[in-house]
């Protein structure tokens, strides 16, 4: 327990002591929504075959996603900084476990990302009036700690196995690319191709949105998102346990 | 509790990349190390001093035999290791982004000490080290000295039994060098035993009461000072300071076939491979109608042992 609570003691000091890192990290989601979501639904108004969703209500679950997504990316990319000082490998000494490792890096991160979607939902009711489904806040929230916990397991995977930073970077622009927009983050998928559907349902990221989507204004089938959360759980365990088996061949 | 601090049996590492031939990084080791001295890793570049290091600090599996640390197995019990070892790496391992008191103060975290003890200790090695100035600084903007300081004197927050050097000295001055020599060998007389491995030979002579000389991951010699130089009996250094350099001494020492030789100013300085008798003929042959300010003659220093004895294994594994 002490090794876990050490861990996330570094990463709350290292964020806590760098203004950049929380501004970026709490106001990130906000900014994109306020100006992605603002422009989008002014444009185009609400999307089709959603009843009285407007386009800022639709695109919440997906700024809360992108930004688990984003927190997951960055705090993935802290173990290169970690390689690059050397700090990474010394830390490897420490007495604690593997696992103990991963989760103090995730739990902060975790933290940061549940106080970000609540901060999200709050302006986003005050400043665009979003309506927002409160009753299911703790089930939003779960889904943004699972759902961050997740990205960065996956991600810790490639950050563990990569070995070069440039690689490592052009990596992640892809998986931004691909699982951002071959989701239901931006637009809902019944208009789309039916190819473009499968790859989509096929995409964790939308098995998280759906479940952000559900729990933050009420859109979706509760049968579906039950069956996309326990898939997300899946596809996280796994990805924690090649991580950690990732971390035990750093040599 | 084993009543040593190291144990290694017949270990081996062996490095496969893809496409390559597999490197023998340790190749079959075996030694014992007892609680409370200060052992050192001597060997070239590439000796497998650092791989070694890092099996025994838990960052890397061994592919064959067993090490352990007060009687843990690294790789079974690497948690238990891991809460009786600190370590100072190679590279330069710091938070950059802490201040110097936070980069102490987390480290002190991560080994389980309380706040008051951590704070404690942490304002004891900041004035030790020399590092009150620089005290509220974050890391990355210190020099790579200063940023040395903060990683060395981390380990010092700590009473691990067990302390683990790899080139602790690099980017020190001399003077702090001093200082954190006589900190070591005070952690040692309190019990702690310290491993060490340094390129910087005179610091491995006065350190160390206990020395292993590896080469391409094999043992080639192990013991305290002494010992060393009865395994390489027979080899004398001179040191001739003339009132000016005489013209004909370059090929007067050429002929000789020294071990090492240096000629600085006026100071000829020899290691040779002789008999005794026939050190003071050389010597005498080497001053005879000159000038000479100064004489002197002495047994093997450890780095003419350790040319010699690893100049001998790679011709033997050529």
């Amino acid at each position: 327990m002490s090794a876990l609570s050490a861990v996330v003691y570094r990463e709350a000091k290292i964020r806590a002591t760098n203004f950049t890192f929380i501004f970026w990290d709490l106001f990130f989601p906000l900014l994109y929504m306020l100006v992605f979501g603002v422009g989008i639904n002014s444009a185009l108004g609400a999307p089709p075959g959603l009843g009285n969703v407007s386009y800022n209500e639709f695109f919440l679950a997906g700024v809360l996603a992108m930004a688990s997504f984003a927190i997951a990316s960055n705090t993935s990319w802290s173990f290169f900084l970690d390689r690059d000082n050397g700090i990474f490998y010394e830390m490897l000494t420490y007495p604690m476990s593997r696992s103990e490792y991963l989760l103090g890096k995730v739990i902060f991160n975790v933290f940061i990302a549940v106080v970000q979607a609540a901060l999200t939902l709050v302006i986003g009711r005050l400043l665009l009036g979003i309506r927002v489904n409160w009753q299911s806040l703790p089930l939003l929230l779960v889904g943004m700690a699972v759902g961050t916990a997740g990205w960065f397991f996956f991600y810790a995977i490639f950050a563990l196995r990569i070995r070069r930073n440039d690689v490592f970077n052009s990596v992640t622009s892809v998986f931004y690319f691909v699982f951002m927009f071959a989701s239901s983050m931006f637009y809902p998928l019944d208009p789309l191709p039916a190819w473009f559907r499968v790859a989509a349902l096929l995409n964790p990221i939308t098995w998280e949105i759906d479940w952000l989507r559900f729990t933050s204004i009420g859109l979706g089938n509760l049968h579906t998102i039950l069956l996309e959360g326990a898939a997300f759980v899946v596809f996280a365990l796994a990805c924690f346990i090649y991580a950690v088996r990732c971390l035990h061949r750093q040599e | 509790m084993s009543e040593f601090a190291l144990e290694v049996e017949n270990l081996v590492k062996v490095y496969a990349a893809r496409g390559k031939q597999p490197v023998r990084a340790v190749d079959g080791m075996n030694f014992r190390v007892p609680r409370g001295i200060i052992f050192g890793l001597l060997g070239p570049n590439g000796a497998g001093k650092s791989t070694l290091l890092r099996v025994l600090t838990t960052l890397t599996r061994p592919t064959q035999g067993t090490a352990k640390i007060l009687g843990y197995d690294v790789v079974k019990k690497s948690i238990e290791v891991r809460k009786r070892i600190s370590s100072v790496i190679q590279e330069t391992a710091v938070e950059l982004f802490l201040s110097v008191r936070d980069n102490l103060l987390t480290y002190a975290r991560f080994q389980g000490l309380d706040q008051p003890t951590a704070t404690r200790r942490a304002d004891a090695l900041i004035e030790n080290f020399q590092l009150g100035a620089e005290v509220d600084r974050k890391v990355q903007d210190l020099s790579g000295g200063f940023r040395r300081r903060v990683q060395v004197a981390k380990v010092f927050m700590v009473k691990t039994p067990v302390l683990f050097l790899d080139e602790f000295s690099t980017g020190m001055d001399p003077l702090l060098k001093r200082q954190v020599m006589n900190l070591l060998r005070a952690e040692v007389e309190k019990g702690r035993t310290i491993i060490l491995t340094t390129q910087i030979l005179s610091e491995a002579e006065e350190l160390c009461d206990d020395i292993l000389i590896i080469d391409k991951g094999k043992q080639i010699a192990r013991g305290d000072l002494n010992t060393l130089k009865l395994l390489s009996h027979g080899v004398y250094e001179v040191t001739l300071t003339f009132d000016r350099l005489p013209e004909t001494i370059q090929s007067e020492i050429a002929a000789l076939a020294p071990i090492r030789s240096t000629v600085e100013a006026n100071t000829i300085d020899l290691a040779l491979k002789t008999e005794e008798g026939r050190v003071m003929e050389i010597v005498s042959a080497l001053t005879h109608g000159r000038r000479v300010l100064r004489v002197e003659v002495r047994g093997a220093s450890l780095e003419d042992i350790f040319v010699e004895l690893t100049t001998q294994h790679a011709k033997e594994t050529a």
